[in-house]
């Protein structure tokens, strides 16, 4: 392969006139962590209830978590961020669909893609919280219920603290994965760290160097997020207790 | 204390109990054994509604465990209950596991709550163990904590499912000794258990199920003595051989 690679470019103007190249792709990894984060709020939040209802013993409750799950992991992430920009504001009340579709860029790209990737999201989470607790021993909640803890009281204090440590790892790979598919949203517009890219190699021509510079800050980011939470599952780690990290001993 | 009457459960269509039916006064200490599948956990299970029951009737200290409007919660704070896997729980410290349900579920301050705690731990011996976590500790000493943790509710009864199957030999005696030392202070006490010794000793009636019926109800004496029905004979035969 005769490819001349050239380094500079990355120093020099972008046409839009915001600043060098680098310093467009650092704006839009803001712009991919800005949305992500959100998502992972809304994700751990949403994924957390709907997960721990799969397990209650109420059948309603559990048929109206498992469908909620079925419908968004079912449907592709970018079916699903197309709904949200173009058609969710046409089903809202007019008033609302209207502000919605005038909000000035980003944020009318930035608000569909968080709650998207937000939804996505939590029915993987809610699949991980309800392993989590299924994989439990049964006495446990039976202890706590023998003790007259409330069904609310016994997944708060005895059931969840356990579930999520063992879930940590698994929820790990969710918080990757939605830095990783925030990238869908250049589809709706958003200027993240892909979207940039590409408008890199659109002005430049550079295709190879926008991409490798893409390539290498997202890796750069999901090993922050790695180690970060390394240190939290070692952190919330409970002395004697079989845990799922390669560091604790064999038992 | 806790009348059981006619009784009767099924998994399904598969029967578990068979219209049981048994009483056990205030200060009693009664033994429930059997072969395996005889249905004798599901029995002490019923009675603090950790299983429903389809049939029958039960009532601890006057109140009725199948309605529909008991507080269960409530009635459950009343009750001990200590299990085969002792199933402490394992992300909380000893002190922890001691207090969690006084101060959730009776309301006590946590220094109330902690007193009370670290002073029934003290009585089953472990007051030196109170800041570790139950996977530092041996079944013995896990299942003392376990003891412990029911009797931080001030129980009225405790009910007792195979306390000492999980254990090593070495380890059974310990919690034997402190079950007891529960026994002669005149706890009312539902004890599933194959240790006959334990039986003997402090029992003042045995149990004996089996196919998820109750076949004998009668006091220690006459169960050790002259057990009625065949199969008593050749369960006793069987576990008393060695």
């Amino acid at each position: 392969m005769n490819y001349n690679w050239e380094w500079g470019i990355y120093l020099a103007a972008e046409p839009g006139g915001t600043g060098i190249y680098i310093k467009y792709l650092v704006i839009g990894l803001g712009w991919t962590l800005a949305t992500a984060l959100a998502a992972w709020v809304i994700a751990l939040a949403i994924g957390l209830v709907v997960g721990t209802l799969r397990t209650t013993p109420h059948k309603w409750v559990v048929r109206l978590g498992n469908a909620y799950v079925e419908v968004f992991r079912n449907v592709p992430l970018i079916v699903q961020m197309f709904l949200w920009f173009f058609v969710v504001p046409e089903l809202l009340p007019k008033a609302l669909g209207d502000w919605v579709k005038q909000m000035a860029p980003p944020w009318g790209s930035y608000l569909p893609a968080v709650m998207c990737l937000g939804l996505y999201t939590s029915v993987r989470v809610a699949e991980q919280v309800k392993a989590g607790i299924g994989s439990l021993p049964r006495g446990q909640g039976m202890a706590g219920t023998a003790l007259g803890l409330t069904l609310g009281q016994n997944y708060r204090f005895v059931q969840l603290p356990q579930a999520l440590r063992i879930v940590l790892p698994p929820l790990t790979s969710e918080f990757m994965n939605v830095i990783k598919n925030s990238s869908v949203a250049l589809t709706i517009g958003l200027l993240e760290l892909t979207g940039r890219a590409r408008a890199m190699q659109e002005f430049s021509f550079k295709v190879f160097e926008a991409f490798a510079a893409a390539t290498v800050i997202y890796l750069l980011t999901n090993l922050v997020v790695v180690f970060a939470m390394r240190a939290l599952e070692k952190k919330v780690q409970v002395p004697g207790l079989i845990s799922a990290s390669p560091t604790a001993g064999a038992h | 204390m806790i009348s059981i009457k006619n009784i009767s459960k099924w998994y399904g269509s598969f029967q578990v109990l068979t219209d049981c039916s048994t009483e056990v006064k205030k200060g009693e200490v009664v033994v429930v054994c059997g072969p395996s599948g005889s249905g004798k956990s599901t029995i002490i299970k019923c009675v603090n509604a950790l299983e429903p029951f389809q049939k029958g009737e039960i009532n601890v200290d006057g109140i009725s465990v199948g309605d529909p409007k008991t507080d269960l919660p409530k009635l459950r704070s009343r009750i001990g209950m200590v299990f085969q896997n002792f199933e402490l729980f394992p992300h909380l410290s000893v002190t922890e596991n001691l207090t969690l349900a006084q101060i959730k579920v009776l309301g006590r301050t946590p220094d109330a709550a902690r007193d009370k705690g670290l002073k029934l731990l003290d009585r089953v011996g472990l007051m030196a163990h109170k800041d570790k976590f139950p996977g530092q500790l041996s079944g013995g000493q896990q299942q003392r904590v376990a003891i412990a943790r029911a009797l931080s509710m001030d129980p009225i009864a405790m009910l007792f499912d195979e306390p000492t199957s999980a254990l090593d030999p070495e380890m059974i005696n310990e919690v034997l000794d402190v079950m007891v030392q529960l026994a002669q202070e005149g706890m009312t006490m539902m004890v599933v258990t194959h240790e006959m010794g334990f039986a003997k000793r402090v029992a003042h009636r045995v149990i004996f199920m089996d196919a998820g019926k109750i076949i004998e109800d009668c006091t220690k004496d006459d169960f050790f003595g002259a057990p009625r029905s065949e199969r008593a004979q050749l369960f006793l035969s069987k576990i008393l051989h060695h």
